[in-house]
């Protein structure tokens, strides 16, 4: 019997007031934290009579130390970085600047090079770095100023007054599988802020929450999402120079899917590589795993890491729904940043500047919250404004259209992209629809059976234990580790649907789309099918696909005890 | 007359709680701050033992607290007799150990008279008249200092660790001691203890075992686990399993292998049905010899086993462990 979490009831909490907590510790979060320590700081240099404090500014991170659940590909533009920190490129971690890139067409043996590189893809001037060491770094400048950061600590609930939020629930500590408190038990904080900032990443628990009750998806585009599954490679010098940089296109995908790779160099000969799977493609029995095996296999990719060694492995969901999905950000006593809001360039396959800007935008609201000791819809609402009229909204509207345009496959979204590029972002319209992409998965019985020219992208990869990897194999290398007698948290509102018509109707893709073999169907006699839907929670890497992916939208993932999930070093 | 801060020590089941000396440390110390008087309490049936070593101590005076119903421990029977020793001394501070026993009684005795207790300190300050007690919260991340809203007595207990036990101060001359002798009427005491409850460190030290037989999927259900359990015994070896076997409650998680259970290095590692994932493989790879039943030849587990079995389980532990059994017999 699955037991799923959720906050202990009637139990007595330690409730704590803040004046401003930020849930989340990557790159949008951290740079709030640090641009309203800035203000601050000039502030109280200005008013020697009227000091604000940064005593009761917290930021909640899941992770066991800051960073370790930061994961992209990553390259950094870094337009924001030098408004928040000018000549920040002196002392944070860059690896390298891009000194070269180049955009291939894959077939499945061969490849194709674009003559010239489109010009959303021209990365001279952005940096390649490790997000997780860069979000070290940046955690550092924010310890140092004076904020304290809850490393293992998640937010597992949001408190609200009405309408209005009004600070957040930690996560219980020391709860066994039956969700029985044990001997080491710790009831989660009540942290009753003034400002309650979500800075989850993709698909937060939290922010669902907030649009799901206060119905802010309402005429926005459904969001739409990729799934990144990276690995770290170490290869024998020479193969690739660090600043170098690879997109492909094409194989081992088909026109049907959305998605492309990256390839980048980086220090030391590490090579990130990756492949981004738009979660919208119609065949459930698709693994975006076995993609990225697939894609090593071509002689493009196979000679580069030939020799080498596959040090890390993690995957992790990024929006890709651009504008038109982008919820309200601010609310009474509430603000979202980053990949929570959506604030990803899908052209440019880029967000971590966006989320930076965004979280210095948010700082300047909250400080001014702060100041006037006002956090109503009505204040907070600067952010909102503040964004419509920065570059955030300039760089997005002129990409507003463009993952829309490729709902229907390549050819046509190529089209749609071309004519994008020549108006501006409008294209045909001023604003395309958008479907979720849960949408277009189809049932078993609308696909052929051999799965026709998807054949080889589905079900499990098998790996050959040098150049491709099993599943399992891969996430042995994201170093995921969580306390095992706890309740699942990924809560599936309803089993039967699992064991009696998902495995029949779309053959349980959950095992197929989770980068981490979590979701297993089980041998059960008694079930009518013979299977039965069966957890191995703590292998999670905490990428949210299942929660966007399954196709009854019954999975919600929550966060589980703090501290446990992947260990992202150097990722 | 002073304020009175009394430390109440440990004993249980004849036996004085080391850590009683550092909450002895800690009241010398709050006591040379303060300028009040510190006393020592122990509570028990025939304490007087303890009560005498506690009074070599530099302390004021040691009460033995007894009853014949405070042997064996009961919260019932401890919490009575402390709320009425309590209420008759009025001490304004009473100290303790956060020992399990002390967790487990003094929630009692506040609630029953009233007051707060204050948990799980690591140090204190005086500021100005005000004493302050220091709570770790967020693991540590956050020092808090309360101090106390309520009237006296007020209740601190203290971590492990928090003061030196070993810096305790003697007395110039062994304290008096005083026997109070407390009452305790019939059906106050409604627990009923049992045999008291020893957490083994490890149920099994599958480290130090020289042979052990582990079972993964392939043994299908949970009835079947005997058979490796069968085997086990004949070999005279240890029963281990994978995660999913312990995940599903078959075996306990102390016999799990691999990278979130033990890491072992046996002489004989007999792996039935287990397909040798890497995060099974990490934790017996360093076997000595390893033979692998499974049904699947393309199990990874055969790349690093010594013996190779490809077959149902099923088929070849049952004549296996006959085998066994008559080599032994014959030996």
């Amino acid at each position: 019997m699955l037991i799923f979490r959720k906050p202990l009831e009637n139990i007595d909490r330690p409730q704590m007031p803040a004046d401003v907590v930020i849930v989340g510790g990557g790159p949008a979060g951290m740079a709030c934290a640090l641009r309203l320590s800035q203000l601050i700081d000039q502030h109280n240099s200005q008013h020697p009579d009227a000091q604000l404090s940064k005593e009761n500014i917290y930021v909640l991170e899941k992770a066991r130390e800051i960073g370790q659940h930061c994961l992209s590909g990553a390259l950094l533009d870094p337009r924001s970085m030098r408004e928040l920190l000018p000549g920040f490129e002196k002392e944070a971690p860059l690896d390298a600047e891009v000194s070269k890139e180049s955009v291939y067409f894959l077939t499945r043996k061969g490849k194709f090079k674009f003559p010239i590189t489109p010009p959303p893809l021209r990365d001279h001037g952005n940096y390649v770095i490790s997000l997780n060491r860069f979000v070290k770094w940046l955690g550092s400048k924010v310890e140092a100023a004076g904020i304290t950061v809850f490393t293992g600590f998640a937010g597992s609930e949001l408190l609200f007054d009405g309408d209005r939020v009004t600070g957040v629930r930690t996560d219980d500590k020391g709860v066994d599988k039956q969700n029985q408190p044990k001997s080491n038990f710790e009831p989660g904080y009540d942290l009753h802020a003034k400002v309650v900032i979500l800075a989850e990443g993709t698909r937060g628990s939290l922010t669902k929450r907030l649009i799901t009750k206060f119905d802010l998806a309402k005429d926005r585009n459904p969001q739409t999402y990729g799934q990144g599954i990276k690995e770290l490679w170490e290869v024998p010098a020479g193969r690739i120079a660090a600043g170098e940089v690879i997109y492909t296109m094409g194989w081992p995908l088909t026109t049907k899917e959305y998605g492309g790779a990256w390839i980048y160099g980086g220090k030391d000969n590490i090579v990130s590589l990756g492949f981004v799977v738009g979660l919208d493609y119609p065949d459930p029995r698709l693994d975006p795993q076995h993609v990225l095996q697939d894609f090593k296999q071509h002689p493009l990719v196979a000679k580069l890491l030939e020799g080498g060694k596959m040090i890390r492995y993690g995957a992790k969901s990024l929006p890709y729904g651009g504008w038109w999905a982008i919820p309200p950000v601010a609310g009474n006593g509430w603000m979202v940043l980053g990949d929570s809001a959506g604030f990803l360039n899908s052209q440019r396959l880029k967000g971590i500047h966006l989320a930076i800007k965004s979280g210095m935008l948010a700082a300047e609201a909250a400080f001014d919250a702060l100041k006037n000791d006002d956090s109503s819809a009505r204040a907070l609402s600067g952010f909102q404004k503040r964004v419509e009229s920065s570059w955030i909204k300039d760089e997005l509207w002129k990409v507003r259209n463009f993952h829309q345009g490729f709902e229907h496959g390549l050819w046509t979204g190529m089209f749609h992209a071309g004519i994008q590029q020549f108006t501006g972002g409008r294209g045909l319209r001023n604003r395309y629809p958008g479907t979720a992409g849960h949408q277009h998965m189809q049932k078993l019985a609308e696909l052929p059976a051999d799965g026709g020219a998807e054949a080889h992208l589905l079900g499990p990869a098998k790996g050959d234990g040098k150049l491709t990897f099993d599943k399992l194999t891969d996430l042995y290398h994201s170093g995921t580790k969580h306390e095992e007698d706890q309740p699942a948290h990924l809560i599936i509102h309803d089993t039967n649907i699992c064991n009696t018509r998902c495995v029949k109707e779309f053959g349980s893709p959950c095992q197929n789309f989770c980068p981490a073999n979590v979701y297993e169907m089980v041998d059960d006699a008694e079930q009518p099918n013979g299977k039965r839907i069966s957890l191995n929670s703590s292998n999670c890497v905490h990428c949210k696909t299942c929660d966007i992916a399954d196709p009854y939208q019954i999975i919600s993932w929550v966060p589980p005890e703090g501290g446990g999930g992947p260990n992202y070093d150097g990722m | 007359m002073p304020d009175t801060i009394l430390v109440v020590v440990e004993q249980r089941e004849g036996k004085l709680n080391r850590v009683s000396w550092e909450t002895l440390t800690a009241g010398q110390s709050i006591a040379a701050e303060t300028g009040w008087t510190l006393e020592a309490a122990v509570v028990g049936n025939s304490v007087s033992s303890f009560a005498g070593e506690i009074a070599a101590k530099k302390v004021t005076k040691v009460y033995a607290v007894e009853s014949p119903k405070l042997e064996p421990y009961t919260p019932d029977g401890f919490a009575a007799a402390l709320k009425q020793f309590l209420e008759s001394r009025q001490p304004k501070l009473v100290l303790m150990p956060h020992t399990y026993q002390v967790r487990d009684f003094v929630p009692k005795v506040a609630t029953a008279m009233g007051r707060t207790a204050v948990s799980d300190c690591v140090g204190y300050k005086k500021d100005g008249s005000k004493l302050l007690f220091t709570r770790q919260m967020f693991q540590g991340k956050l020092a808090a200092d309360v101090s106390f809203a309520c009237d006296a007595p007020w209740f601190v207990t203290l971590q492990n660790g928090a003061f030196r036990g070993d810096k305790v101060e003697a007395g110039a001359s062994a304290a008096p001691v005083e026997t109070v002798k407390v009452e305790i009427a019939d059906g106050v005491i409604r627990n009923k203890p049992q045999e008291v409850f020893k957490e083994a460190k490890q149920a099994v030290d599958l480290t130090q075992a020289e042979i052990i037989v582990s079972v993964g999927r392939g043994i299908k259900e949970q009835k079947n686990i005997e058979l490796a359990k069968e085997l086990a015994e004949a070999l005279g070896g240890e029963l281990a399993a994978s995660r999913p076997i312990c995940d599903s409650g078959w075996l306990p998680m102390d016999r799990q292998i691999g990278s979130s259970g033990q890491t072992v290095a046996p002489k004989l590692y007999l792996a039935l049905g287990i397909s040798g994932a890497i995060q099974h493989i990490v934790g017996m790879k360093g076997s000595r010899t390893i033979i692998a039943i499974n049904k699947d030849s393309e199990a990874p587990i055969f790349e690093i086993a010594d013996y190779a079995v490809v077959g149902n389980l099923f088929d070849i532990v049952p004549p296996l462990i006959e085998e066994v059994k008559k080599a032994k017999a014959g030996s």
